[in-house]
């Protein structure tokens, strides 16, 4: 029995046979088209930035590493400790461990301040969750972005390490820019 | 007493028909047509509702005004809104006004996140307040008492913890002061509010003004996981829910079961937790080296152990309160297979035959727990609830005060519920048998005048339901007497009465199911004869015996007569001991010591006093290098040549439910989370059937002489003992606790103290009058004699009322200064 291919037959539609003059254009046409946004482009000098020399200005509400504040009267931590931030994380990568101010030690404004409070940022999606979540402003998102290191655990920033001043080295756009 | 019969009725809420309980409180019902009303101070199980918070306000046709649906019960044809606008109106204005004087200072509060002050303002509330006006503030936080802070701020004047101080503990201690806006909680003169029940008022306050002091900040909602568990720390086997963070316990809840703790928990339950996580705890195995307890490894403790092979056949066992029934199980196998020796006991005080002991456990005899609250009339013998088993003191006063049970108390030592009780009868100390032989008379006899008489008749005609609540401090020669008058009241087979017996041992019931008694194999089956408590001291102390096993218990601590069990500890070649504090006599006699897990770690069984078996699931893993008990018992059974084929805790349940018939066909699945009575399974039927003997049974190897009647004719005064509910080593390691450690308190009533010069709060030496008491005979006994004559117990003087005449009571169970260092039934109180 011969084989009948039924519906499956496949027709193969060709164009027609390219002219001398439109195989040229299809050569040299587009080609010039093209250059011609390059040549517009070079007398403008390169927009490369040299990143690490060089860095891009982030936005003011770029959310960046995380920082801890302190009252800046006072010098008493901001944090009370309240666990907020954690809850409101999806990334659940905040841990706290609140403690009871003491006369003798007294850390935050209020009754209780946070004994630990850890960030893990190589879980960190830097949606700033936390930041809307805290009732008192303690956290905020920085404009820090350069965070690699070499190992994960080295990526779990403690309290002291949010409070500290970072060193700035993300520039801020400028006003407008 | 009948329970109340409940009646279904059909009423409107929200324009939906629903079938509800009549009688229901409306916020109650209306969960039925999944209608949530809010509320604050409605909690039923603190009686009846007060309506004091307004939340819950609904209205109801037919009323003009909006009512409290707390307050008030559903009736047939009701139809009822709660989705109007002046029902919102009214929520709006009720969080606002709660809100007038609030500081919401959420984020420091720790309540915040299961705060219902918080969850109903962003459910029912407007959102926004009009009030601009300074709150009113106090003090805060100050301490309520050394386990609860308060923070007056925060308190919306609910009433709760009023009406539980009041009507369920009945400690009467927790008051409003002043009146109006400036109501505050507080204490009588703002003494601190220390009572064995005072940590239910955290739970009860549904704001942040009440809070537990060892939980305070310890961390949110969200950081924790809920496990639920069993306290194990005395015989009532609350349902609890431990609070887990970082697989450390940070709280304990209740786990509300009406058929066993009613939704309330002791302090100690509550707090002694804490022992869990601290230094003081046994963390890894000991062995003795040198005269020292040193840390080893879990293979050198275990070879250790191993050679209890060489004491074969004489090796005596020692099972706590604590152990499950598969540890008491494995235990026992490990004793009577392995090592060929069936001196195994559980009962430190009295040992109780086996016919004796089938007949007093027989199921058609057990009462229930909740039949303590819907008895006709309760009789407590040789008890003290508060003491013993706290959680049956709370359903007793709750009997009485809302179903109005005739309660009776018979016993030594004055009950704190003697206010409650209809009669309390005292008898000396030891001295049951007489009392319950004269009771049983005069429930045969012909009615007279007389104390005994009374009860015999409150207990024949107040109602047919009888509960008698007896304790294991009863003593054994008294046991026959008590089953002639169970069987006289018709106890037996009739629901909602019986016998309900508190044993000394959380898991006491549990044990003796498991075959861990002398002469008594798993289910009551019978075994070959052995020692009990006592005799293995006096065996171990002439040196019959040469190995002791003491499976979390240290007798020089928990049973009587200390000074033999020193003895016998002293002289025994190999002490294993599994422990998890180092008590003294652990310390100093133990040869191996294998690290005990807590309440919180273990999984198995344990067993009710009124025969519901309960299920022990661990919260926690086991923290630095304990083992699981029953894999320590497996090792070791393997060791000595016996096999017992156990690598999981479900199996050794398996082994047990095949070898206890009444516990057949029962999965661990079955029991879950409530547990299941076996008494009231088919197969109780499989249980042995017991008889009491006729003639009273000689008492059964007690070291204590015979009970002295009358007050005693030399100026001594006769020996009581009680065990107070903080004399345990978990609750002298809990540092939130350390403030109730106890010392020895002797009570004495104000006639002696009076003729004996002693005030209230004095310092008293107490020590042994009769020296003529045949308790030691041999040569291990005079040695033990020698020791005895001088022995001295100094405690404080207790002047009180209740007390009578003639007699002193001594606490036991305490670190220093026990009155089981004392072996004679007179002692002399003195001026040291
Ligand atoms: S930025 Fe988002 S993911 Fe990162 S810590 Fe805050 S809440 Fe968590
Ligand atoms: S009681 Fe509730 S509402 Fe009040 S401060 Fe505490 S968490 Fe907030
Ligand atoms: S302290 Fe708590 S339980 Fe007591 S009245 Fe105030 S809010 Fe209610
Ligand atoms: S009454 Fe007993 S079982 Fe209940 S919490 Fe207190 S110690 Fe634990
Ligand atoms: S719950 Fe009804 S008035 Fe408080």
């Amino acid at each position: 029995m011969s084989y009948n291919p039924g519906e499956d037959v496949i027709e193969v539609v060709r164009g027609p046979a390219p002219g001398a003059a439109a195989g040229a254009y299809r050569a040299f046409g587009e080609t010039l088209r093209g250059l011609k946004t390059t040549f517009a482009r070079i007398v403008e000098g390169p927009t490369t930035i040299q990143y690490p020399e060089e860095k891009t200005p982030v936005y003011p509400r770029f959310r960046g590493r995380h920082k801890l504040h302190r009252f800046e009267d006072t010098g008493l931590e901001k944090c009370v400790g309240c666990s907020l931030c954690a809850a409101a994380c999806p990334a659940d990568c905040i841990r706290v461990v609140a403690a009871e101010n003491t006369p003798v030690n007294r850390v935050s404004a209020g009754e209780r301040y946070a004994a630990v409070y850890e960030i893990n940022l190589s879980r960190c999606i830097f949606c700033g969750y936390c930041e809307v979540a805290c009732p008192f402003d303690a956290i905020t998102m920085g404009h820090d972005y350069e965070m690699s290191d070499y190992t994960r655990s080295d990526l779990i920033f403690t309290k002291e390490m949010l409070l500290a001043e970072p060193i700035e080295r993300t520039p801020l756009r400028s006003e407008g820019e | 007493m009948p329970r109340p019969e409940q009646k279904e009725i059909q009423f409107t809420i929200d324009g939906r028909e629903v079938r509800a309980i009549e009688g229901a409180m409306l916020v109650d019902a209306a969960k039925h047509g999944d209608v949530e009303i809010p509320f604050f101070c409605y909690e039923p199980k603190l009686g009846n509702p007060v309506g004091a918070c307004r939340m819950c306000l609904v209205e109801i046709e037919g009323i003009p005004k909006l009512q409290t649906s707390c307050s008030t019960p559903v009736k047939d044809g009701m139809v009822v809104h709660t989705q109007t606008d002046r029902v919102h109106a009214a929520q709006n204005a009720v969080v606002e006004f709660l809100l007038v004087n609030h500081p919401l200072d959420c984020p420091v509060c720790d309540k915040g996140g299961e705060c219902p002050l918080q969850d109903i303002t962003f459910g029912w509330g407007r959102g926004r307040s009009r009030f601009i006006e300074p709150k009113r503030h106090f003090v805060k936080p100050l301490s309520l008492s050394p386990l609860v802070a308060i923070d007056r701020e925060r308190c919306i004047l609910c009433y709760r913890c009023v009406r539980f101080s009041q009507e369920v503990a009945e400690d009467y201690q927790l008051i409003f002061a002043e009146r109006g806006a400036h109501t505050y909680v507080s204490t009588f003169d703002g003494h601190p509010y220390v009572a064995p029940f005072s940590g239910n008022i955290i739970e009860l306050c549904p704001v942040g003004a009440l809070t537990s002091k060892p939980y305070r900040f310890r961390a949110r909602p969200w950081d924790i996981e809920g496990a639920g568990g069993i306290c194990t720390l005395c015989p009532s086997q609350c349902n609890v829910q431990f609070t887990v963070r970082d697989e450390t316990v940070m709280r304990v809840l209740a786990r509300e079961n009406d058929e066993v703790d009613d939704g309330w928990l002791c302090d100690k339950g509550r707090f002694a937790y804490q022992s869990i996580h601290v230094d003081e705890r046994i963390a890894a195995p000991l062995v003795r080296d040198g005269g020292e307890l040193r840390e080893v490894s879990w293979e050198r403790a275990l070879s250790v152990a191993a050679g209890l092979a060489r004491h074969r056949g004489r090796v005596g066992a020692l099972v706590g309160g604590q152990a499950t029934n598969e540890e008491g199980f494995l235990l026992q196998s490990l004793m009577r297979q392995g090592l060929e020796s069936p001196d195994i006991d559980s009962r430190g005080r009295a040992s109780v035959p086996l016919e004796l002991g089938r007949a007093l456990a027989a199921p058609s005899l057990q009462a229930a727990v909740p039949d303590l609250e819907f008895a006709h009339t309760v009789l407590v013998l040789g008890c003290e609830p508060l003491d013993d088993a706290p959680i049956l003191d709370l359903r007793i006063r709750k009997g009485v005060r809302r179903r109005g049970v005739n309660l009776a108390i018979a016993s030594a030592r004055p009950s704190a519920l003697d206010a409650n009780a209809k009669l309390s009868l005292r008898y000396p100390p030891g001295t049951e048998a007489a009392f319950l032989a004269e009771l049983a008379a005069a429930l045969a006899g012909p009615p007279s005048s007389g104390d005994i008489s009374a009860l015999a008749k409150l207990l024949l005609e107040g109602g047919e339901d009888v509960v008698i609540l007896w304790g294991e401090r009863v003593a054994a020669d008294a046991l026959p007497t008590l089953l002639r008058i169970a069987e006289r009241l018709g106890l037996s087979g009739r629901a909602g009465a019986g016998l309900l017996e508190v044993p000394s041992g959380a898991n006491g019931r549990g044990l003796r199911e498991a075959g861990v008694l002398p002469g008594v194999g798993p289910g009551y089956a019978p075994a070959p004869a052995g020692r009990s408590a006592a005799q293995i001291a006096a065996a171990a102390a002439d040196g019959r015996l040469t190995a002791l096993y003491l499976f979390q218990t240290d007798p020089v601590r928990e049973l009587p007569d200390r000074a033999l069990w020193e003895a016998a500890l002293h002289r025994a070649a190999l002490v294993v001991a599994h422990a998890s504090v180092l008590t003294e006599g652990i310390r100093e006699h133990a040869a191996v010591v294998f690290p005990a897990e807590s309440h919180a770690e273990k999984e198995g069984t344990v067993v009710h006093p009124d025969g519901r078996l309960q299920r022990l699931r661990g919260a926690i893993g086991h923290p630095n290098q304990v083992r699981a008990g029953w894999s320590v018992l497996a090792e070791i059974s393997a060791r000595v040549g016996h096999d017992q084929g156990v690598l999981t805790s479900p199996m050794a349940w398996e082994q047990l439910v095949a070898a206890v018939p009444f516990y057949a066909g029962l999965t661990l699945q079955e029991i879950g989370g409530r547990g299941v009575r076996w008494p009231d399974r088919a197969q109780a039927a499989q249980m042995p059937a017991g008889s009491a003997p006729s003639a009273p049974a000689p008492p059964g190897g007690s070291a204590s002489s015979a009970p002295v009647a009358g007050a005693p004719a030399n100026g001594g005064l006769r020996l009581g003992s009680y065990r107070p509910i903080w004399a345990s080593p978990e609750v002298e390691i809990s540092p939130a606790l350390k403030f109730t450690i106890c010392r020895q308190h002797v009570e004495l009533s104000p006639q002696d103290a009076a003729r004996l010069g002693i005030d209230h709060g004095e310092a008293v030496e107490v020590s042994q009058l009769d020296g003529s008491s045949a308790a030691y005979s041999g040569e291990a006994g005079s040695q033990a004699r020698g020791k005895l004559e001088g022995t001295r117990v100094h405690g404080t003087a207790a002047v009180r009322s209740g007390v009578p005449q003639g007699t002193a009571f001594l606490a036991d169970g305490i670190a220093q200064d026990s009155a089981n260092e004392l072996t004679e039934a007179v002692v002399e109180v003195r001026k040291p």
